[in-house]
């Protein structure tokens, strides 16, 4: 029977190889999705008003800031959640475990290497962060891979050697720290005289001109959003691995 | 003939001299061919070793060794490809794919180790010439 | 010639995977089609790197081949410590199969 799946699987693919002839030329913008009075708009504006190269990060930090603020605070929500269900049960069985599980030494060269890697890779984080604005990336994915870079310290050793170093107190004040950076970049906007996530106001308080104003208010809501990511991220893996417990773990 | 703005602007511009009929290509380029085929031989073997080996360690040595060593063949040789002045950009992209380089240098031995690991504690036992003899012996039982 | 070569080293690379998604289907052990997709997973580092090379922005597709690449990594990690901190796999169908039977 499982034989059978494989013909539509084998359709399908075929179908859309077939229709990806028809896309457009890669960045193309005459392309049918950029002639829409919307997208051609952006087009033509966003480097004027932002001086931005990348189009999507302004798009979403700046036009759509508003939506992207509550993304973020989408995610701590999931992660306040995700600690509400488990903290309490896990109080129960603390320390016992499961009927499968056995007692492994931290692996010495698989700890060298997150030794050396993970200094790199927060570099990296950083890069992918402030980068945003020339090439993809941003505040989500420069969070996520520093939260990667958590979760590795605590797949080398164990969850106590990375929970000393981001504790889950700890953890929930920095997710809790992106959001105010976010909300107070847009209040501070409002009280200088502009609509609430208007970054052009910002002028008055940076010493540069409209345009780059909106750039590093960008950059600012990047760093929060990049916060919120990287605690919940990790909070997220302590519970969900170990059950609540916050003890052994994966 | 002409002022070369930095000492490793003359290897790029020196032609060779029977293909400069096609307009001429640039000796990093043909280095960075190279590179790459080489990698794909090395990748060639990876692959043969991981169909024909009989047991998971031996795989795992094929694997690990072929794959790593091919990737980083591979990328070096787009790194130098890629190169075609030498611009300040173009050093940066060939810091990063040297970057790529390093990162897997570091990190796939040190997977393949995990994993050799992982399978010799789940009491994955390599393969032993007895563990030959004695398939060989069934299977000439089963023959005659 | 650059595009070329960057076509015909895809070509080669994705007839090459062919044999590892063999391992994959097939291996008698479940660290054999771990093994496979790790060395897919290298491979696709260099197969980005070959696509920026032909859409000629090498320096956005080097970013995903790092972050792919630091991905592939991981995961090989999570699945190794999984395997360590757990008892053997014959082990638990063993029990598995003990459960059964008692009830």
């Amino acid at each position: 029977m499982k034989w059978i799946s494989l013909i539509p699987v084998v359709g399908v693919g075929v179908l859309l190889l077939f229709a990806a002839q028809d896309f457009p030329e890669w960045g193309d913008p005459q392309s049918p999705a950029s002639q829409s009075p919307v997208a051609s708009h952006f087009i033509n504006n966003t480097g004027v008003d932002t001086e931005v190269p990348n189009m999507v990060t302004a798009v979403l930090a700046d036009y759509r800031g508003f939506d992207t603020m509550f993304e973020t605070v989408v995610v701590f929500i999931a992660g306040i959640a995700v600690l509400a269900i488990l903290k309490g049960s896990g109080g129960r069985r603390r320390g016992t475990r499961r009927a499968y599980e056995v007692e492994a030494e931290p692996d010495i060269i698989v700890t060298h290497t997150v030794r050396l890697m993970v200094p790199v890779i927060q570099i990296f984080a950083f890069y992918v962060l402030a980068h945003g604005h020339v090439s993809p990336g941003g505040g989500f994915q420069g969070g996520v891979v520093m939260g990667a870079s958590f979760i590795l310290v605590a797949l080398a050793w164990d969850l106590d050697h990375a929970l000393v170093r981001m504790s889950l107190p700890r953890c929930m004040a920095i997710a809790a720290a992106g959001i105010i950076i976010y909300a107070g970049i847009g209040f501070l906007s409002m009280f200088l005289g502009g609509e609430f996530l208007d970054y052009a106001e910002l002028e008055k308080v940076l010493p540069v001109s409209r345009e780059m104003a909106r750039y590093h208010a960008m950059l600012g809501v990047e760093i929060g959003v990049g916060f919120t990511v990287t605690s919940i991220m990790f909070a997220l893996y302590a519970n969900l691995s170990t059950e609540g417990r916050l003890k052994g773990g994966l | 003939m002409m002022s070369f703005s930095s000492p490793f602007q003359c290897l790029a511009s020196a032609t060779v001299e029977a293909g400069s009929s096609e307009g001429g290509f640039l000796v990093l380029q043909v280095i960075g061919v190279l590179l790459g085929v080489l990698g794909l031989i090395f990748f060639l073997g990876a692959a043969v070793g991981l169909v024909r080996f009989p047991d998971f360690y031996t795989r795992l040595h094929a694997a690990g060794k072929g794959d790593t060593l091919s990737t980083m063949l591979m990328l070096t040789g787009f790194a130098l490809v890629t190169m075609e002045d030498f611009s300040l950009s173009s050093w940066l992209l060939l810091i990063k794919i040297m970057a790529v380089v390093f990162f897997i240098y570091l990190t796939s031995p040190t997977s393949s180790h995990a994993l050799m690991r992982a399978a010799f504690e789940d009491d994955e036992m390599p393969i032993t010439e007895d563990d030959i003899k004695k398939r060989n012996r069934q299977k000439g039982g089963k023959k005659s | 010639m650059t595009h070329w070569f960057a076509i015909i080293m895809g070509a080669a690379l994705f007839t090459l995977m062919i044999p590892v998604i063999y391992r994959i289907w097939v291996g008698p052990t479940c660290f054999d089609r771990i093994l496979g997709v790790n060395v897919i997973g290298t491979k696709t580092a260099v197969l980005l790197v070959i696509i920026g090379t032909l859409f000629e922005r090498v320096e956005m597709f080097v970013d995903f081949a790092i972050t792919y690449a630091l991905l592939n990594f991981v995961g090989a990690i999570v699945i190794s410590r999984y395997l360590n901190r757990t008892i053997s796999l014959k082990d638990m169908e063993s029990r598995e199969k003990e459960g059964a039977r008692k009830r």
